[in-house]
């Protein structure tokens, strides 16, 4: 069975051994993290065109990027993603319209000179859906320039296009097994020295290998040990895995459901299989 | 141009790192330590931020 020792969890990173797994389950968890996990993202965007008057001056619609730019930079935003609160639009009651049970609607007015932030995003009902990153720089306003936007996010996953994607920096290493032959180690501290990892202390007289953890498999203590007294295998139903998300969901959440997706996927293919 | 959202390797948000960048490196901190500090450890990000030629506010009189 399976297991999970978590090493570090913070909101948007994690490190976490899989214990007692299979290089191909590793792999199947990292392709879920990664392509598999839904979110929301803007993917909607619409420009008010012509003149826009505020406080009896006129301001044009422009801006000195192309509003495709723009519309690519706001889907590229992390929205915040519940998904308690929202459903896949083609799953939903108002089969694909857009609703408040599928879509979020931001508006964007800021009239120039200034800089267009993430946080200018003002949701239209709930609050809480404010972007969290609210320095995230959109666009650059001159005098006269302004734009009146309103855009509509709505859930995904990243087999459509990257902004659905909710982790990044997703991978894993075998577990490495190091031993030092006490019989052979003459406490030359070449390992302890030359590690680039710093995974070797003293223990005595002889080397031990201590920071596990941080060793990158680099085989360089093969090389540099005269004594040929260490040895470095990997262990391959153990993975260190390391995650991030970009903030729109939680690691705790997002690891949480690619779990459970993959079990379910699982539960699925053993029922499709004909009964041996 | 203007610093993009994201990081172009990896997917990491670093838009937001950049205004922050500026200012504490303007204020005579150390570069790295800023990046450090702002949780960029990857070199693919940490490129995205000091490589960046941020001329949008020329552009911006083309506009």
């Amino acid at each position: 069975m399976m297991q999970i020792e978590i090493i570090e969890m913070s909101d948007t990173k994690a490190k976490f051994i899989l214990k007692d797994g299979t290089p191909g389950l590793a792999n199947a968890l990292r392709r879920v993290l990664i392509s598999d996990v839904p979110k929301m993202a803007i993917d909607n965007v619409e420009f008010h065109l012509g003149p826009i008057m505020v406080d009896g001056r006129e301001y044009e619609s422009i801006t000195p990027l192309f509003d495709e730019i723009v519309s690519h930079r706001l889907g590229l935003v992390p929205v915040p993603t519940d998904h308690e609160l929202f459903v896949f639009q083609k799953d939903c009651v108002c089969e694909g319209e857009g609703c408040p049970n599928c879509s979020i609607m931001y508006s964007l007015n800021k009239i120039g000179p200034c800089t267009v932030y993430s946080g200018d995003l003002v949701p239209l009902g709930n609050e809480a859906l404010k972007v969290k990153d609210d320095l995230i720089p959109i666009i650059e306003l001159g005098d006269g320039q302004a734009v009146l936007v309103y855009a509509i996010a709505r859930m995904g996953t990243a087999n459509e296009h990257v902004k659905w994607q909710a982790t990044h920096g997703v991978g894993y290493k075998y577990m490495p097994i190091i031993s030092v032959d006490p019989k052979l180690c003459d406490g030359g501290s070449k390992c302890t020295d030359l590690c680039p990892c710093k995974v070797f202390v003293m223990d005595g007289d002889v080397a031990k290998a201590e920071n596990l953890l941080q060793c990158s498999l680099c085989g360089s203590c093969l090389k540099f040990c005269d004594m040929k007294a260490i040895s470095l295998t990997e262990d391959d139903t153990q993975f260190v895995f390391t995650m991030e998300t970009d903030g729109s969901l939680t690691a705790a959440q997002t690891l949480d459901y690619a779990l459970k997706d993959l079990q379910a996927r699982f539960a699925k293919f053993c029922e499709d299989l004909p009964d041996a | 141009m203007i610093i993009p959202v994201r990081c172009f390797t990896c997917g990491k948000v670093v838009g937001s790192s950049y205004p922050i960048y500026v200012k504490r490196v303007q204020m005579g901190e150390d570069p790295e330590k800023v990046l450090d500090e702002l949780g960029l450890e990857r070199y693919c990000c940490r490129r995205m931020i000091i490589s960046h030629a941020d001329l949008i506010g020329e552009i911006q009189l083309l506009g």
